[in-house]
């Protein structure tokens, strides 16, 4: 990536809410990205550029698209219009690239998808060993860390489901994690989880948030969004309508669909 | 059912009136059942402790277990018992040892009295089994290797209990060898085709069992593969072998083999018997495991594929792993018809299995034109009924086990 794409970015940025640029250098970039399931389009020319240390999160209605919009950074969906970059890498078909790109994003599931049949701890190191071929003491020292910092240590012989759903979820986001990705992808981490659960696995995002993680969080937690968001996006009908830094977006929200939804939910 | 009996019940003599004599059709069928039912059990029980003539069983005992197998052999097969029996005990071990880490284990905090009770509701059946044989035998070998077996179990299970964890893959690859050495020491004595007796279909089943199961899990994956060609030759491979009876595939090895290849090159008997029946149970075992991997939610090899595992990777570390634990029950089952099944092979092959075994003695000048087919025939049901009954209440357990926590 050139100075004078960057400055491109920028400036496109500048010139439409829509395409506005994170701070610092881009990290993501998507042009005219476009996904049809069939005959439902998904996504419709989608325009978003993250950059480093950023932290994003996607709302919008229910099959607004916003799943679709971070699967396809990490190829779980295959766009078939415009162009995704990645820390420099485009998102061909290329399985090399593909597998490249999936190294450096983490990606956290609604459902949790933990490996039921791994403990805790084979979970956080299955990717580190096999794919970044650490020796099993050195991943497990590391998965231990990682444990610590989503603070279940003690979880760590255990099985999945042996585990409270926070806590899955927050085994999910170590496994993420022991891959030391750059960006992080958050699919809706905390609408499977009971109400009393959420805020253990919102403070462990908080937490990576404040350490600099760039984040992608798609989510319902206005809560969350407000405090910890650098922008928010707001998508409908797989169009992103509207973007902007918290503040704007939750006190002056320019768009009729924006304040439709945000009266809904609020 | 009485728990759903709203009133506390009142003796013997209410439950009675209450489940068997609501009304005088009930008590009819009570009464006639009843009778029909003690008549069956007073002839058996009488068959088996009285009228019955065991005599022919117990002098052929031999030939019954392990058929022609050499004498000066025979003490190879009391060591392949030991060994198995240790390694049986080692692997036992160490599941354990990494359940009580897990926190699923079951059994840790039983009294010793209730884990030994445990043991004995586990194995019961081949106490059984193993005490009647015990019982006819003659010299003191088969006792002294039953004793020593068991000894060799209870070391190896402590001693797996115990064994430090970066040796547990060392037991899971000496697990996986034990029988094709055994198998490989048991023949260097007699060759691949002079096996008879119980001891041929144990051995058929065990080699069809271990051979089967890699290639049914590969036909499985193969049926599911993006490749027209793969997948159009494992459809056709499972939908033909599903389609033909087993019995018919075992004489086409014995008779049809030898119009396609010259007699110097043909396998010798078993081994063809052994091909059929993997080739055979294979194509059930595609069956069942491409049922597991139908049933595994999308979000595991998205996951896996999240996290940059290469599709190799995620086939057989992720998927297969949990596809082949949700049909366990299932494969199982298949295991247990196979080992069943191995009596065909004396019938479509001529092999010298424990059903043929059980004709031969028949036709011994001392015991000819005797009628003593219940006596054979009941001993070599024992014999099934005693392997498929473990192996069905094993698998039991394991499916119950593994729906502790790791769901």
């Amino acid at each position: 990536m050139t100075e004078q794409d960057a400055a491109e970015v920028v400036e496109a940025g500048e010139a439409d809410a829509t395409k506005a640029a994170g701070p610092g250098d881009p990290i993501i970039e998507m042009e005219g990205v476009g996904k049809r399931f069939g005959d439902f389009v998904a996504l419709r020319d989608v325009d978003l550029c993250v950059g480093r240390r950023e932290v994003v999160v996607v709302i919008g209605p229910s099959g607004s698209g916003k799943s679709t919009l971070i699967r396809c950074i990490n190829r779980l969906e295959e766009h078939d219009a415009g162009r995704i970059v990645v820390d420099g890498v485009e998102l061909s078909n290329d399985i090399r690239n593909i597998q490249e790109i999936r190294r450096e994003t983490g990606m956290v599931f609604q459902q949790f998808n933990l490996f039921p049949h791994l403990t805790v701890l084979d979970n956080v190191t299955l990717a580190p060993r096999q794919v970044l071929k650490l020796r099993r003491r050195n991943a497990e020292e590391m998965a231990m860390a990682l444990l610590e910092r989503v603070r279940i240590p003690e979880q760590a012989a255990k099985y999945p489901g042996q585990l409270s759903g926070g806590q899955q979820q927050r085994v999910a986001i170590a496994r993420a994690l022991a891959m030391k990705p750059k960006v992080m992808l958050f699919d809706e981490p905390t609408s499977a989880l009971d109400p009393e659960m959420i805020n253990e696995v919102l403070d462990v995002m908080k937490d990576l948030a404040h350490d600099g993680m760039t984040m992608i969080v798609v989510t319902h937690e206005m809560g969350f969004a407000r405090e910890v968001a650098d922008r928010v996006v707001f998508m409908a009908d797989g169009q992103i309508v509207e973007v902007g830094t918290p503040e704007h977006f939750f006190l002056d929200p320019r768009e009729d669909r924006t304040k439709l939804f945000l009266s809904q939910i609020l | 059912m009485s728990r759903f009996v709203a009133e506390p019940s009142g003796g013997a003599i209410r439950w009675l009136r209450r489940n068997l004599f609501r009304n005088p059709i009930d008590g009819a069928v009570t009464v006639v059942g009843g009778v029909v039912a003690a008549w069956v059990i007073w002839r058996l029980v009488r068959f088996v402790l009285v009228t019955g003539r065991w005599e022919i069983v117990e002098v052929n005992l031999r030939l019954f277990m392990y058929g022609r197998y050499p004498e000066v052999h025979v003490l190879r097969l009391s060591v392949a018992v030991v060994v198995a029996a240790l390694v049986g005990g080692l692997v036992a071990g160490v599941v354990h040892s990494r359940q009580v880490r897990a926190g699923t284990s079951t059994v840790e905090r039983m009294t010793p009295a209730r884990r030994l009770l445990d043991l004995l509701e586990r194995f019961w059946p081949l106490g059984i089994g193993i005490g009647i044989i015990l019982s006819m035998t003659r010299t003191p070998g088969p006792t002294v290797t039953v004793a020593v077996a068991v000894i060799a179990a209870v070391l190896g299970r402590i001693a797996g209990g115990v064994l430090p964890r970066r040796l547990h893959p060392v037991v899971a690859i000496a697990a996986v060898a034990t029988p094709f050495v055994l198998i490989w020491y048991l023949a260097d004595a007699v060759g691949w085709n002079d096996w008879t007796g119980m001891m041929l279909n144990v051995f058929l089943a065990v080699s069809s069992i271990l051979l089967c199961f890699p290639f049914g899990v590969l036909l499985a994956l193969g049926r599911r593969s993006r490749l027209p060609l793969l997948r159009g030759m494992c459809t056709t491979l499972i939908e033909l072998v599903r389609g033909a009876p087993l019995y018919v595939l075992l004489l086409m090895a014995n008779v049809a083999l030898g119009f396609f290849v010259p007699q110097e090159l043909a396998p010798g008997k078993v081994v063809r018997a052994i091909v059929v029946f993997t080739i055979f149970t294979a194509a059930y075992v595609a069956e069942i495991v491409r049922g597991g991997l139908q049933s595994l939610p999308s979000g595991q090899e998205e996951a896996a594929k999240a996290l940059g595992l290469s599709p190799t990777r995620i086939t057989f570390l992720i998927v297969v792993p949990q596809a082949l634990r949700n049909v366990i029950p299932a494969e199982v089952g298949q295991f247990i018809s196979l080992f069943k099944d191995t009596t065909l092979a004396g019938a479509a092959m001529g092999l010298f299995e424990v059903l043929r075994v059980s004709e031969a003695v028949r036709a011994q000048p001392e015991f000819a034109g005797q009628n003593l087919l219940p006596e054979t025939l009941g001993f070599v049901a024992l014999l099934f009924w005693v392997g498929s009954y473990t192996m069905s209440r094993e698998s039991q357990r394991v499916e119950r086990k593994l729906g502790v926590g790791q769901r």
